[in-house]
């Protein structure tokens, strides 16, 4: 195990480059199951209460383009 | 669930004459030359007819057509195996010119056309939300198209300043 950053990317961009070069068929299946999934998961975390609003409030951007 | 019997459909739509020419773009085309994405839907561009004797182009006979097979609509959608697809005329000279020089690949026995790596780079440049952003960085990173010929689309449509916008924002990558 390294926490050498650089490693870790490279090793994450590798293995991203992998998925990239799977044969066509196992990656179109790979969507499939990935949208599954999605599907799965959706309901779920819609299925919670949203907190009251005081708890997180967040004021709207000041949207002033041009200000100088 | 399955996008490889959505590809066989739209083949078969394309045999029988219900649509002229199509190419699958967005996440599903960008799969065919990255690491799979997850998506919701799959997009597929079309040449649409027109009704006969009217001018204007309509999606009815798609509609009608996947009707009469048992597909569902849901909105703007066409659920088909499972997956909601979209079908969308090409609303762009960009969009238009990736439709005609869209590329056939060998999906697992049969055939899909969709859009070439340089022209979903460019349309996700043009379309610029944040995901868009994400996969032009992907294709660049996975040097994954024709550099030049991508600059060659990005000047043809006029997209160069927003090709040196996100030059800005994220580098430039491999090109």
């Amino acid at each position: 195990m390294s926490f050498d950053l650089e490693r870790i990317w490279e090793s994450k961009r590798e293995y991203r480059r992998r998925l990239a070069m799977l044969p066509l068929a196992d990656k179109l299946q790979m969507l499939d199951e990935l949208r599954e999934r999605a599907l799965t998961l959706r309901p779920r975390a819609t299925g919670i209460p949203p907190p009251p609003r005081e708890v997180i409030s967040e004021q709207p951007p000041d949207y002033r383009a041009n200000q100088g | 669930m399955r996008i490889q019997e959505v590809i066989r459909t739209i083949n078969q739509m394309q045999s029988d004459g219900v649509i002229q020419r199509y190419a699958i773009g967005g996440a599903v085309g960008a799969t065919f030359y990255l690491e799979p994405a997850a998506t919701l839907d799959v997009d597929v561009f079309v040449a649409f007819k027109s009704d006969a004797g009217s001018p204007l182009i309509s999606p009815k006979p798609i509609f009608d057509y996947l009707k009469e097979r048992g597909c569902n609509m849901e909105g703007e959608y066409v659920m088909i195996a499972g997956w909601p697809v979209q079908f969308l005329p090409p609303t762009s000279p960009l969009v238009e010119e990736a439709l005609e020089q869209a590329v056939e690949r060998d999906v697992g026995g049969s055939i899909a056309r969709v859009f070439t790596p340089e022209h979903l780079a460019a349309i996700a440049l043009q379309t610029g939300r944040g995901k868009d952003m994400a996969r032009l960085m992907d294709f660049m990173e996975f040097d994954e198209m024709n550099a030049d010929r991508f600059e060659e689309i990005v000047k043809h449509h006029g997209l160069e300043s927003a090709l040196d916008r996100f030059h800005q924002q994220f580098g430039r990558g491999n090109t």
